[in-house]
């Protein structure tokens, strides 16, 4: 107990510790070219998430029929739409909405994935046999055709593709969180912690939690690449948000069929959807290379 | 004797040289078919007549076999197996004429019983064919001779001909069983060869009953399930000729050489109906301050690249000459009588919908501009796009209250009066029901004055536009394109009706 009871110099020299581990970090990240290129990506579409409708000179629905069809130009950086759509005014205002149903979906599976993946772990038995072959089940079928499965049943919307990415991505979590505690489960300190009388809770969130954590976000960092991606091709096969929203996929989906006359309706948020997810893969297998220098 | 050997020498080596040349000199009194046509189109699902629909396959079926009476490309009655034909002073019986040394593709001869024989069978309810509504009309066929046939009619149908004109209606063979599956027809050209999905080969019926078609030797259709492959196809020189395309493609075909291309007007058109038999839609100002929201003129500019031409709310369109009355139009885009009209109706706060929409066409850009023209009237529309198959598949485009339809070109414009607005149709999509608009229909339907049916159209026009349940925003055109090499071809406002037999190869 005494040993909590922490001096002023020591939560200072702390502090300084996590400080330079953080300093040590972005030095790691920056040391690798093609790191610093994911990240700087990521950073730039996250700036342009928050910022988006501030940035957009035009409305994400905003039709201009005097303007429509024309080709990139001072006025419309990115040319407009069949429907007369500024495309960099939807691309910017797009971006906060891949970002929010990514990132709101990898969240949810991570949360649930880690949380399932942890009591599998350690409980063992029945109830990790039973949850294994049901996402074994679930991981049997395509991705994308799970995911049209279900939108097939529920009906195309924003919610019905969170879901899919859930039920998608929980699983994988799932079994990466597993395998590591299954690694970790047999070794002195748990056996330790056990003796000691210590909850089965707080053995799992004290005790193991903290030795998942760097695979777990690697993990995460992946999906979430993953989840952009289900997120594009379900709006492009047109199953996912419904038009005229701003979706990437769906702007893809759109400018197809004019893609003889308007070209760069497809080419930019094609790009945008290619840019982030090679970013944020870069970004991940950096984070990777940080996370297992400093385990 | 010399002299003698010397003519018998002449008459055996000359005459049989003359004849020869005479009959080389013959054949060029009709040239003969010569040329290739390269045609792409989408996959053929369905060979037997009496089921086909997509474009593809009435074109294929309209090429293998022979309409009784065709429409032009002008909607014109023309004569095709029937070479002329009587109309009893009531009305009620027609006594056609048949061509003379007709044959089927297998060498039998054509006679009044195969007409009498492919009608029964069109209007057989038993059969289930769509086209046995069409014919229930008909209270008799017989053949009076060996090439005469007459129908009698049970009430009058100023439009029969053009009833008998349908895509369906093309003339087997009596008795034929395995039409989705063999080709007997009459038609200008043969099937040669037919690979399911890929292509479909046709060479030039020689002994067709029309001297001088068809003209070319052979057609080889060849199966695209894409539109961009198809078009690039052409510009690539793997085809000579492709019918029905986006606007943007179409456009895209513009500067190309070698390729000439061209719109047609058609009477097809798109249309956002309101459901009229419960609320919001059963208040009639709301569907009222919908059109009073809606710029016609932006939609046609946005939706259609401005081809085609502006609706007025009802389906009889400017193609159909007499009958449309350009007088007749909608009133002008007024947002604040719109506004007006809905707070009225007891939606001051603004109105929530949701817009369904089939995802084929133009239909979801004319969704997201009406979202965006409609807002500014505070009414807040939500889109869903279904795809096609699964939109009209189950019908639940017919109980869906705010809805996109798109309807095909029709050679005159009864049609969509009767199935679509007059009470109870079959395709009532909006649940209209209006007992004047009903006998106007009726009469219209029915009379054999002209000048009475003329009216009654007028008529129709100024009472959908005063309180139909539908916006018809415009009439769409039809794009082509066919290589330079060749003439003679004019595309019909159905494209699969299009005439292949007049087209000649020029180099």
């Amino acid at each position: 107990m005494v040993s909590r009871i922490r001096t002023l110099a020591e939560t200072k020299s702390a502090a300084s510790k996590w400080g330079r581990r953080f300093l040590d970090s972005v030095r790691t990240i920056y040391s690798r070219p093609a790191t610093a290129f994911g990240a700087s990506v990521v950073l730039l579409f996250v700036l342009l998430a928050v910022l988006g409708p501030l940035i957009a000179p035009y409305g994400a629905n905003q039709q201009i029929p005097a303007d429509a069809r024309q080709a990139p130009s001072t006025a419309h950086w990115f040319g407009t739409d069949h429907l007369g759509r500024d495309v960099f005014s939807r691309v910017v205002i797009g971006t906060r909405d891949i970002l929010s149903l990514a990132g709101t979906g990898t969240l949810l599976s991570v949360v649930m994935g880690t949380s399932l993946g942890l009591l599998s772990g350690y409980r063992g038995g029945w109830f990790d046999e039973l949850l294994m072959r049901f996402f074994d089940s679930l991981l049997a079928m395509p991705a994308l055709l799970l995911a049209l499965l279900l939108l097939g049943t529920l009906g195309p919307s924003r919610q019905g593709v969170l879901l899919v990415i859930v039920v998608v991505y929980t699983p994988i979590v799932a079994r990466v969180v597993r395998s590591v505690v299954l690694a970790i489960k047999t070794k002195g300190f748990i056996e330790a912690a056990r003796v000691q009388g210590e909850s089965a809770g707080r053995i799992l969130f004290r005790e193991i939690l903290p030795s998942v954590l760097p695979a777990l976000a690697v993990e995460a960092a992946l999906r979430f690449s993953y989840a952009i991606f289900l997120a594009a091709s379900l709006g492009f096969l047109g199953v996912g948000v419904q038009p005229p929203s701003p979706d990437w996929g769906l702007m893809v989906n759109e400018a197809r069929r004019t893609f003889s006359q308007v070209p760069w309706a497809l080419y930019f948020p094609a790009a945008a959807i290619s840019l982030l997810v090679v970013g944020v893969n870069l970004a991940a297998d950096g984070l990777k290379q940080v996370l297992l220098k400093a385990d | 004797m010399k002299q003698s050997h010397q003519s018998k020498k002449f008459t055996k080596i000359f005459v049989p040289l003359l004849i020869v040349l005479a009959a080389t000199l013959a054949a060029c009194g009709a040239p003969p078919a010569e040329g290739t046509l390269r045609i792409g189109m989408q996959p053929i699902l369905a060979t037997d007549p009496a089921t086909i629909s997509s474009d593809a396959e009435v074109l294929v079926a309209s090429s293998v076999y022979d309409y009784l009476v065709d429409v032009d490309a002008q909607s014109n009655i023309v004569p095709r197996l029937a070479t002329s034909w009587d109309v009893s002073d009531d009305g009620l019986t027609y006594t056609f004429t048949l061509a003379e040394g007709v044959e089927f593709h297998d060498g039998s001869a054509f006679t009044a019983e195969d007409v009498v024989w492919t009608f029964d069978r069109l209007r057989d309810e038993d059969l289930g064919f769509t086209t046995s509504s069409l014919y229930s009309n008909i209270a008799d066929i017989t053949a009076t001779g060996e090439l005469e046939v007459a129908f009698t009619l049970e009430n009058t149908n100023p439009f029969f001909l053009y009833d008998l004109s349908d895509n369906h209606a093309l003339v087997l063979k009596t008795g034929t069983e395995d039409a989705d599956t063999h080709f007997n027809g009459t038609g200008p050209f043969k099937v040669e060869n037919y690979s399911p999905e890929d292509r479909l080969d046709l060479i030039a019926n020689e002994n067709y009953f029309i001297e001088g078609q068809p003209k070319l030797a052979r057609i080889e259709m060849i199966f695209f399930s894409e539109e961009n492959a198809m078009v690039d196809a052409l510009r690539g020189g793997q085809l000579d000729l492709v019918m029905r395309m986006t606007t943007a493609l179409f456009e895209s075909l513009q500067d190309e050489a070698g390729i000439n291309t061209f719109a047609v007007p058609t009477n097809g058109f798109d249309l956002v109906r309101l459901r009229s038999d419960r609320a919001p839609g059963n208040d009639p100002r709301v569907i009222q301050a919908l059109k009073l929201a809606t710029d016609r003129q932006a939609i046609l500019e946005l939706v259609q690249q401005g081809y085609g031409a502006i609706g007025n709310d009802s389906p009889i369109g400017p193609l159909y000459g007499p009958y449309h009355d350009p007088a007749v139009t909608p009133p002008a885009r007024d947002v604040a009588a719109a506004r007006a009209l809905l707070a009225e109706a007891g939606y001051a706060d603004g109105l929530s919908l949701t817009l369904h929409t089939p995802d084929s066409g133009g239909r979801p850009d004319l969704a997201a501009v009406l979202k965006a023209q409609w807002a500014e009237a505070g009414v807040e529309v939500e889109i869903s796009v279904e795809p096609e198959s699964v939109y009209y598949g189950d019908d639940g485009w017919l109980e869906v209250d705010l809805g996109i339809t798109g309807w095909g070109s029709r050679p005159y414009p009864q049609f969509y009066l009767d199935v679509m607005l007059v009470s109870g149709a079959k395709w009532n999509e909006s649940h209209f029901s209006d007992a004047e608009f009903d006998a106007l229909a009726a009469l219209a339907g029915s009379t054999l004055d002209e000048g009475e049916r003329i009216q009654a159209y007028a008529d129709i026009q100024q009472l959908l536009v005063e309180r139909g349940p539908v916006i018809i925003p415009y009439f769409f055109a039809q794009f082509g394109a066919i290589r330079d090499t060749f003439t003679g071809f004019e595309m019909k406002a159905f494209p699969g009706r299009s005439d292949l037999r007049t087209i000649s190869i020029t180099q």
